[in-house]
Parts: structure tokens; sequence; C-alpha cells
């Protein structure tokens, strides 16, 4: 080794544009936030206004505080710690650009077009087409800058931080690009490749999986750079980092069903979503534990520094959530549990709690590094956490009241159990009404401890002047040993990953193969485990020596983290997608839409009406006692996207068609309270004015078409007609019952649409069976 | 208690990452037994609804208890035909429980002396959708949703919604003239 000296200037520039960025965003996304939470209890603040109205905010809101706050955040945390752990500058400044740049362009483009009704109509999966290939190409931009960064690492040996930033990294790409698949129908319209129950299974693996890559592993690897340092501490347990991150991204994916539960979901696959839930659980505790055990010896630290109270605070959160998700993922608590507010609040004890407090304690403790200057004040700081902290409770708390009081509202029954004890879906809202005013206020609580962060940032950095880390190292430091690499082969060739890989394959075999498979199968896994267990104690030193020179090797690093990911959604997605299509279906299959009520449907999700009202009534007794027959599987299958929804702010809607005349929808949705004393939905007044784009339906059935709807080979000309047909009978229908209103305003197609709802065709039972 | 841990449990691992440092402590017993636990689960859960389907789907259950239901309510419904209407109409049991149900729910629109208000006068000899006891029932029963009557039979079941319609014949005699009413002028409530 050459003793020859050189220094290395960090590229901190890029962290603290993101840090800056994340800091707006997050306060963009908060004020928005607030504004969602006190347009529910006071219907008056969506002022009327299409583009201030909940439906459309909402989404605006979980984008913002997901991909932007959350996001930019993230690419600080990951592009600081990553120079520092690898002892590289980042590889291009130009791709550090395009990525922060891009990204903002991205975010800015989404402020404009959710609130314009540009959407897709899948939570966290909102954005329009052309933002998704952006999306996509940015993403791309951040791996290609990550991955070259690590090949030109001068510290050979990846930290378990990489490991987490890593499976960011593949698993966010393989997510997205699935869940956005679409046939555009114009600039910014499409419509999902999946439909009905496959489009729920991809939409619920996306989005549990945002949750877990997106929102959980880069920030546990944010936790394992940032916490140590803070605390001046050694990390716990290294043995239990490799068991916590396997374990984690294997174990994730496979959970994503669990908001399906006890829905029109073939049961396999609801079986798999909650015991998979409940298997998350050690995982996730295994970064907690690593977390809090780390501050071992550093307690009294918290007591002065804000930097460790947030991270502190946060990894708490973290434990918290991470147990309250396996709890709701059991059928019967989710029974009780799912579509109200409970969830609400599950999701912000993650969302304040874990991201937003590890971002407070990440950008207190970077401030004063990337900018040469002490915090303004510490005081401050220390404010802003317990602002912060009594901001999370009571909110967390109201939603966890809420929801449980609302679930329990919902299900209860009278009459030895042949009534629902409160039949009118109002009364258990307006119940829950001064919980949801709790939320709006430990919200703001929240906001303003933000505020204060904005201000301490300001105080401190207006006159400061920016700094770049520096580090000295030997000019050819980081070589990777030549007997360290290893092959294509022996990424697989080894104890550790061929047991892993029989394993599984026998799990699967056990659980899906026939009568002789399974048994085999079972004996199988039991040999395997029994193998490996005596093979570890044996051999142990070589799995541990295996592993070790695993991680200096960062592409079969890669693939086995690729592989890892990828088994869950392949075994849950491809059965879905090949047997659950409209030919198979059994007992009842959807009546496709006519062009009129297509375009009903297109406003509805335009709308987002789905943030509010479920269309899945599920196979609980309560459900269908309020609501009907329970959904099948067949009933959506023509849904592109599907609107199972996932929240019931009012009532389900599934099986809303012709339950009430078509003026009763016009009077409902002109003012809600005119029907429906106490409501809390927006009225819709601009659907009485605005004209329904009938010129888009050809283009948009060509598209279903293709998808495999079952329409006939219309022409443009027919298409119309037959628009024009329907939409003259329902107004001369409203006409008749004192509705005076123009065929071709939004209105008359969303009330079609409205009316199809829970129409279906029977279909005679196949004598073959199809699984 | 906690073991006091081995020595070696305590080092340091040998190598330093921008400073941070690592111990390779222990798997905490409870946190195994809490992911063996859960593994465990998973394949008796399988094994009970999956392998041998001992467990009943979701369909398979809800259809089980909507059945249950709807044998109680069959069981619990009187009977709904004109003669056993009229009989209850002058059983002072079933009619004071159906006073009690009909001043709750109907009377903010029928008004306490069913002289209507909101909704039609139920006293007189008019009626819009029929006057015999089972053509009553059957408006309780499906409501005039474009008037604003709520069915009220699937809400508070065929007992006492049974119970109000004997309450209503109650101010009515079998045989009286029924009369068609096209439609009822709302009045204001008094």
């Amino acid at each position: 080794m050459s003793d020859q000296k050189i220094t290395i200037e960090f590229n901190d520039k890029v962290v603290r544009q993101f840090l800056l960025a994340s800091v707006i965003w997050g306060a963009v996304g908060m004020v928005v936030g607030t504004l969602v939470a006190a347009q529910l209890n006071y219907w008056q603040v969506n002022f009327n206004l299409p583009w201030l109205t909940f439906g459309r905010l909402r989404p605006l809101h979980t984008n913002a505080v997901i991909f932007a706050f959350v996001g930019n955040m993230m690419f600080a945390g990951i592009y600081y710690s990553t120079q520092r752990l690898v002892k590289a500058r980042l590889a291009s400044d130009f791709l550090s650009q395009l990525h922060f740049w891009g990204w903002q362009l991205i975010i800015v483009a989404a402020a404009i077009t959710l609130p314009l009704g540009f959407s897709r109509g899948k939570e966290y999966a909102e954005l329009i087409w052309p933002i998704n290939i952006a999306v996509t190409l940015i993403w791309v931009v951040f791996a290609v800058n990550f991955f070259w960064t690590l090949a030109k690492r001068r510290e050979p040996s990846l930290y378990v931080a990489i490991w987490f930033y890593i499976a960011t990294i593949i698993t966010v790409a393989m997510l997205y690009i699935v869940n956005h698949l679409s046939i555009p129908t114009n600039w910014l319209h499409s419509y999902p490749v999946f439909g009905g129950v496959q489009d729920a299974l991809v939409q619920w693996w996306y989005g549990h999986n945002a949750v877990a890559f997106f929102l959980t592993t880069p920030i546990l690897g944010v936790m394992y750079y940032f916490l140590p340092k803070a605390a001046e501490r050694p990390v716990y347990s290294y043995r239990l980092s490799v068991i916590h991150f396997w374990s984690l991204v294997f174990v994730y994916i496979w959970a994503g069903p669990h908001h399906l539960l006890n829905s029109a979901l073939p049961g396999w696959l609801q079986n798999l979503g909650m015991t998979f839930s409940l298997m998350l659980w050690a995982p996730s505790w295994g970064g907690m534990l690593n977390g809090l055990l780390t501050l071992r010896g550093a307690w009294d630290k918290l007591r002065t520094d804000p930097v460790l109270k947030f991270f502190a605070a946060a990894v708490t959160f973290y434990g918290m959530c991470t147990f309250e998700g396996p709890l709701l993922s059991i059928k019967s608590v989710n029974a009780l549990g799912h579509y109200t507010d409970w969830i609400i609040g599950h999701v912000h004890g993650g969302t304040l709690g874990w991201n937003g407090f590890m971002a407070a304690g990440m950008i207190y403790w970077l401030l004063p590094r990337l900018w040469s200057r002490p915090l303004h004040s510490v005081s401050l700081a220390n404010l802003h956490f317990w602002l912060g902290m009594v901001g999370i409770l009571l909110y967390v708390g109201a939603m966890w009241t809420s929801g449980i009081t609302q679930g329990v509202m919902l299900n209860a029954t009278t009459e030895g159990g042949t009534l629902l004890a409160y039949p009118n879906f109002i009364d258990t809202l307006n119940t829950i009404r001064p919980m949801m005013l709790m939320r709006v206020i430990g919200g703001s609580l929240y906001l303003v401890g933000w505020f204060l962060l904005m201000y301490n940032l300001w105080k401190t950095i207006a006159t400061a002047r920016p700094v770049n880390g520096t580090i000295e190292v030997f000019a050819d430091e980081g070589a990777i040993v030549h007997e360290d690499k290893i092959t294509l082969v022996g990424t697989f060739l080894n104890p550790p990953v061929a047991f892993s890989i029989f394993g599984v394959g026998f799990s699967c075999a056990w659980m899906f193969g026939g009568d002789f498979l399974s048994i085999a199968g079972m004996f199988g896994l039991l040999l395997c485990v029994v193998l490996a267990y005596a093979h570890f104690e044996s051999r142990g030193k070589r799995w541990a020596t295996w592993y070790d020179r695993l991680l200096v090797n960062s592409a079969p690093f890669t693939i086995l983290v690729i592989i890892a990911v990828a088994v869950g959604g392949l075994v849950q997605i491809i059965p879905t997608v090949l047997v659950n299509r409209a030919a198979n279906v059994e007992d009842r299959r959807q009546l496709p839409y006519t062009p009129l009520e297509l375009a009903g449907r297109d406003i509805f999700v335009s709308e987002g009406c789905y943030n509010c009202h479920s269309q899945m009534i599920r196979t609980l007794v309560p459900d269908v006692l309020r609501y009907g027959d329970y959904s099948r599987l067949g009933e959506s299958i023509y849904d592109h996207p599907f609107q199972w929804g996932s929240k019931r702010t009012g009532p389900d809607l599934a099986r809303v068609g012709t339950k009430y005349p078509n003026i009763w929808h016009l009077r409902h949705m002109e003012d809600p309270r005119a029907i429906s004393v106490g409501s809390n939905m927006p009225n819709y007044p601009w659907l009485f004015t605005t004209a329904t784009d009938a010129a888009a339906l050809p283009a948009k059935i060509a598209a279903q078409r293709q998808l495999g709807v079952p329409y006939p080979a219309w022409t443009d000309a027919q298409i119309t007609a037959d628009f024009d047909r329907q939409a003259k009978a329902l107004a001369e229908d409203l006409q008749t019952a004192g509705g005076v209103i123009a065929p071709d305003k939004q209105i008359v197609a969303l009330i079609a649409y409205l009316q199809k709802l829970g129409k279906y065709e029977t279909v005679a039972p196949q004598s073959s069976a199809t699984r | 208690m906690t073991p006091i841990p081995p020595p070696e449990d305590e080092t340091l691992r040998h190598h330093s990452f921008d400073g941070i440092q690592e111990f390779d402590k222990r798997l905490p017993n409870w946190w195994l037994l809490t992911l063996y636990g859960a593994i465990i689960f998973w394949v008796g859960y399988w094994a009970y609804y999956q392998w041998f389907h001992v467990g009943l789907d979701g369909p398979q259950e809800v259809t089980r208890e909507m059945i249950k239901i709807e044998a109680a309510r069959l069981v619990a419904a009187p009977t709904a035909d004109n003669a056993s209407l009229w009989k209850m109409s002058r059983n002072p049991v079933f009619v004071e429980a159906g006073r009690t149900t009909f001043n709750t729910l109907c009377a903010s629109c029928h008004t306490e002396k069913m002289t209507g208000a909101i909704g039609p006068n139920l006293v007189d000899q008019l009626w819009i959708h029929g006057g015999t006891p089972t053509e009553i029932y059957a408006t309780l029963e499906k409501g005039v949703l474009a008037k604003g009557m709520p069915a009220w039979v699937p809400v508070i079941g065929a007992k006492k919604s049974a119970e109000a319609v004997a309450y209503m014949l109650s101010f009515h005699k079998e045989g009286e003239p029924i009369e068609v009413q096209v439609a009822w002028i709302p009045q204001a409530p008094k």
C-alpha cells in the first residue's frame, strides 16, 4: 500500500438541497394535511371549489408527505451517509443535480395535477402516466448515481445502512413500475392494465411495500448511520442487523394482502397476508431493538440533546406501529379496525412519529455540520420535540378512540343479532366528531413544531457559510482482495443461501402443492430446517465468514436482495393474473359500463370519491346486514382501476345502484345535508355546470377493449349516440321528479354510474375446476 | 433476571465505518421466541384453513351466519297477513308496543296524532300506497325513497314494524272504505 494520501471533498451541496426541499415540502404536506383533517369536521372548508375538495386534496397530502417530505429527507440522508460510509464522493455531480431538480419538478407537477383532478385513482399511485415515467427515470438516475458511487468506494465492506439503501432502490423500482403499468387514452389519462381483484392485489402489494421500502427501510438505514453517530455509541448487535435485515426484506413483500382481509380476494392470499404480517413483527422489532439498545450508556444525553430525543422517540413509535400492524392484520381485529380511523391513527403513528421525528433529529444533527454554525437554539428544538410529541399523542389517541368507537358501532347488532344497532351510518359519524376535532388540534400542534424547526433552521443558516465534509484517504485504499471476490455461482452455492432457497421452495410446495406435493414439501421443509440447524451449529464460523465476504461484493449482495424481495410478489401476483380473469369467473360477473356510465366512473375516480367510499362488502355479517350480499370477485372484474377503497368516511357503495331514485342522487350531490342531516360530504356544485368529456370516450373504450372488457366494436358515432340516448333519458327522469339539468352535465354521467353499481350477470358454474 | 453476559459478548467487531462500531450481541431470547412463534403459527394456521380445510373461508362463514340470522328472523317475525294484523290492532300488548315505536320513529313526519305534516295523514281514509294492512306493511318494507320515507323493516325488524302497523290500524276499522289519494302536499310540522 502506498502511503500517499489524498483529500476527498464530499458532495454535500446536494445534501443541503435535499434537506431544504424536505423541510419546505414537509410544511406544505402538513398544511394540506391539517386542512383535509379540518374538512372532515367542517364541510364548509371545502369552499365549494373543485380544487380544494377533500377527494382531490387528500391524495395531494399523502403524495406530498410520502414522496416530497420523506423522499427528499431520505435522499439527503442517503447521500450524506453513503459518501462517508464508503469513503467516496458521489459519483456524478451532474446526476446528483439531475436527481434533485428532476424530483422537485415531479413534485411541482404533482401539486398542480392532483388538485385539478387528474388521477389514476389508486392510492399513493394517483399521479398521471407522464409523471410516472418521469419518476421512473429520476429513480434510475438515483440508482445509477448510488451504485456508481458504491463501485468507486474505498471502503470495501458494506455497512448495514447501505444494505437498507440497496433494498430500497431495488424494491421501490420494482413496485413502482408494476403498479403503474397503464394504457394511456390521452396525455392526461390512462387505465391501469390490471383490473378488479388483480388490480387490488397489485395495488396493495405496492401500497404496503411503499410503506416498507419508502418509509421504513431507507429510514432504518438513516437510523443505523445517524443514531450511533449522535449517541457516540457502537451499534448494539451486528448479528441482529443481519437477521432482521434479511427477514424484513423477505417477509414484508408477502404481507400486502392484509389490506384486503375479509374482501373478495381469494382466501389463500388473505391467509398469506395475515400470517406473514404476524411473522413481520419480530423482524421489525429487530430494528427497534438495535436502535434503542444502541442508546445504552447514552440515555443521560437524552435530557440535553434534542437530536437523541427525536431519535429515541422515533424508534419507539416505530416499535409501536410495527406491533400495531400485525395486530390489525389479524382477521378478527381487522374486521373491527379496517375502513375506520384506527388505520389513520396507525399510519400517523408511523409517519409523524417514526418518519417525522427521524427527519427532525437528522436535520438538527446535520445543520451545524452542513453549515459553519452551531444550531441557533437548542431550547427551541426541545420545544419542537415536546409540541410534536403532544401533537402525535393527541392525534393518535383521538384516532384510536374514534376508529374503535365507530367500528364497534358499525358492527353492533341488536334483536338477537338480526338487526343493526345503528342502521344509520351518519349516527356513527356524528359520534366521532369530537375525536375528529381533536385530530385537527393534534395535527396543528405538530405543524407548529415544524414551523419552529423552519425558524431555527433559518436563523442557523441565514448568515452561515455552507461547508463540505472532507476525508483523507490513501490513494489506493479500498481495493478488494482477490480471494474475497464472490462469483455468480458462489453467490448461490453457500450454506445460508442454499438452505434459504430450499426452505422457501419446500414451503411453497407444501402450501400450494397437491396432496402428494404438500406432504413432500412438509417433509422437505422439516429436513431442511434440521440440516440447516445442524450445519450452523457445527460450521457456524463458515456462515459468518461467507457473509463477511458477501459484504465486500456489492453486485452479489444486490442480486440476493432482488431475489429476496421478488419471491413474495411472484408467488402472489402471477397465479392471480393467470386465474382470476373474467373468463374464469364463477357465479357472478359484472356488467360492463355503458359509455355514459364509464364517463361517470372516470368522474368518480377523478373526484377521489374512493377516499371516503369503499366498493367492497366484506364477508362479515355487519357488512352484509348494512349493505347487502357480500361482494363477489367477479363483480368488479372489469374495473380499471379497482375502487374497493380503504376507508369508509361514508357508507359503502358496492350495491348503491338503484337503491335510491335518480333525483335522490341529484339532490344529494348538490347538498348532501339536504338529504342526510349531519353529513360531512362536500357539495359538488361544479358537476352541475361542467360538461362531461364525451369526446374522450372512443379512445377510452378502445383502451378498455384492449384490456379485455367486452365492448362491441362500436364506431365513434355509435358511442356518441348511446351516450346521448342514455343521458337524455336520465335527464328526463330527473325532470319528471323536479330536477332540471342538461343531459350533457357531469352529474348526469355520475348518477348513471352510481345507479350501475352492483349490477351483474349470473354465470353458470363451470364443471371443471379451474384452481 | 438477565444473566451476566459472557465477556466475548461485549467485544466490538474489528471494523469501523466512519467511526461507527458494532457490538455483536446475542439475539434476545424473547425476541427469538416471537419470531419462531409466528412461524409456527403460520404453519398451523395454513394447515387449518388451506391444507386440511377445517376452517371455513369468509364466504362460507358469512353464508352460514346469514342463514342462522334469517332463521331467527323468521321465527321472530309475526305473521303479517291482513287477518293477523287486524287481530294485533285489537290487542293492547301489540298496540302499546307499536305506539312507542311510532312515536319514536314515525311521529317526526306523520305527527303523534297521525294527522300528517311532512308525511301524509294516516288516520283518514285516503291512502297513496294502499290502505289494507299488508299494503301498509309493504310500504314500511320498501319505503318511498323518492319522498323521503325510509324502508323501515330492514332497520327495525319485522316485529316492531308489525307492531307499528297494528298501532296505526287501531285507529281504523276493518272494512272501512279505502280511497286513493294521488299525492300528499307536505305541511309544516305542528
